[in-house]
């Protein structure tokens, strides 16, 4: 799970460190007040383990808080994984004259133990088992993470790509999940555009995620009967969803499916793909959005439970039943006094908010 | 789908916001969607309030409807009588009445964690036949209404 995820002048998160305890979190704020900007922060992070390195690819001059140009952006992000903690770190400059930013420090170290070091182009291997020291030489626009070989499956190098290649960030939007696909995808994007080739890729690599993927709809949609993810050519495959009751059956094509029950197929496969390749990390920006007010609570603690063993699940919302289905030691409030101002976070438990918290947010009166 | 109302089910209506928090606790250590913590009253005489005008009626219609109103004691030896008092006869075996006997903060201050854990630990309780938390000092005056209510929602713990 994220143990610390730190983030400076990156849009509006300045010296913005966020320390977490808890395998389930929730980040509740104002509009404005950051929360999203977390969930990209570390879709950063979670693109460089994806192997996309090219700095332009993942950072822009125009991502600096305010214009600040000048001085470095930076991520931190600590991850404790089998019982030991991977910190990686890089910073990314702007020299003038340039289009692009390009990486001014880069860092990977397992319980303080660095896996290798960098400073702008040169890269330092650090001795691991039977492997000498090592150095080379990168550009300095390309990160070199997703470039350092790593030896084994048992390389903390491998351990700590794979797992945060693996966090699965969702901000989706139903109306654009069509259910065609073409292809297989071992995770999805974080809208979900490519449910269809997330379906897939999970089913490939993991069949019995299936009957995970069941049982959970089963509960939250009764009279499903049953889900095809059908060939129509040659490389496209398009999802059929059944439903039976009494009176007969239906067959709808994913596309037809609403919004709110898209979503409980995104957090079946969620959960499937968490009992797949688990534990693992879940941020998912307001996943109260499109549900009806009944299924909030329910639906939240589903995810709670399944991503609370080993796992971790981090929530933003605005949903008075989704903050419900936290506590004050999990929640953190996120505040900005203006667009001009930096992000501040603190722990709900920390704010002293007398009676009901959900009443204190509608009456405006938790500040930090 | 949310609760699923022709089955056994459980509303938990907690007093307050603490109360809540021991709720959640209480329901994420349930496998299924059967156990439902509800938004707070305000108060204990808010948690009677709301019971007699919003719940007994759909207590009637449900009859797989249970209910803990979740209030603190407040030290009062006739709290317990008070609430009860407001439970009609045909509803009696279904609505339960359990919480601190200060206040939830004072589970907290006695060391057994946040309010989710001792939720948790409250519903293993349940679950397991255990008496590692509810027989703490400030919760054994519960136990006549738990060991009812855990015979009642085991079925739900355990599925």
């Amino acid at each position: 799970m994220i143990r610390r995820l730190y983030v400076h002048n990156f849009r509006c998160l300045e010296n913005f460190d966020l320390t977490l305890r808890e395998p389930a979190v929730l980040l509740i704020g104002k509009n404005g007040a950051g929360k999203s900007t977390v969930s990209v922060a570390l879709e950063i992070l979670q693109k460089i383990a994806r192997g996309i390195n090219r700095v332009g690819d993942l950072v822009k001059p125009k991502d600096t808080t305010r214009g600040h140009t000048d001085v470095p952006i930076r991520f931190e992000i600590e991850i404790e994984l089998g019982g030991h903690i991977y910190s990686y770190v890089i910073a990314f400059e702007f020299l003038e004259g340039f289009r692009e930013l390009r990486v001014l420090e880069e860092r990977l170290a397992v319980n303080g133990n660095p896996v290798y070091t960098r400073q702008q182009a040169e890269v330092n291997l650090a001795r691991m088992g039977r492997q000498p020291e090592g150095r080379f030489r990168i550009d300095w626009h390309l990160v070199a993470l997703p470039v350092v070989q790593e030896q084994t499956q048992e390389d903390p190098l491998y351990i700590f790509k794979r797992h945060l290649a693996r966090v699965l960030i969702l901000r989706p939007i139903p109306a654009l999940i069509s259910g065609d696909s073409e292809g297989e995808s071992p995770w999805p994007n974080a809208q979900v555009t490519d449910f269809g080739a997330w379906l897939s890729g999970l089913l490939v690599y993991a069949p019995a995620a299936y009957g995970v993927i069941e049982k959970y709809l089963k509960q939250v949609l009764p009279d499903l009967r049953d889900i095809k993810n059908e060939r129509v050519g040659k490389d496209a495959r398009s999802i059929m969803v059944q439903f039976s009751s009494d009176m007969g059956t239906l067959q709808l094509p994913f596309k037809d499916l609403s919004d709110g029950e898209k979503c409980y197929m995104i957090s079946a496969m969620a959960i499937g793909a968490n009992e797949a390749y688990g534990p693992q990390i879940c941020l998912w920006d307001e996943p109260d959005n499109y549900l009806a007010i009944d299924e909030v609570g329910d639906f939240i603690l589903a995810l709670r439970r399944a991503f609370e063993s080993g796992g971790q699940l981090i929530a933003t919302s605005h949903n008075p039943e989704a903050i419900r289905s936290f506590s004050r030691e999990n929640t953190f409030f996120l505040y900005r006094k203006s667009h001009l101002e930096p992000t501040i976070i603190r722990p709900v438990e920390d704010l002293n908010v007398g009676g009901d918290l959900v009443s204190a947010l509608i009456r405006g009166d938790v500040e930090p | 789908m949310s609760v699923n109302r022709n089955r056994t089910h459980l509303l938990v209506l907690p007093e307050d916001d603490k109360n809540l928090q021991l709720a959640t606790g209480f329901a994420l250590e349930s496998a299924n969607r059967q156990i439902r913590p509800l938004p707070v009253a305000g108060g204990w005489r808010a948690v009677l309030q709301r019971f007699q005008f919003e719940h007994v009626a759909k207590m009637q219609q449900f009859p797989g409807r249970l209910m803990v109103l979740l209030i603190d004691f407040d030290r009062s030896h006739d709290r317990l009588a008070e609430v009860k008092g407001v439970v009609p006869g045909h509803l009696a075996d279904r609505v339960f009445v359990l919480g601190t006997w200060t206040e939830p903060e004072d589970l907290k201050k006695a060391g057994l964690g946040s309010y989710e854990t001792i939720g948790r630990s409250l519903a293993r309780d349940c679950r397991f036949n255990t008496n590692t938390t509810w027989t703490h000092e400030l919760l054994r005056h519960n136990a006549e209404e738990l060991a009812r209510l855990c015979k009642c929602i085991q079925p739900i713990l355990i599925q």
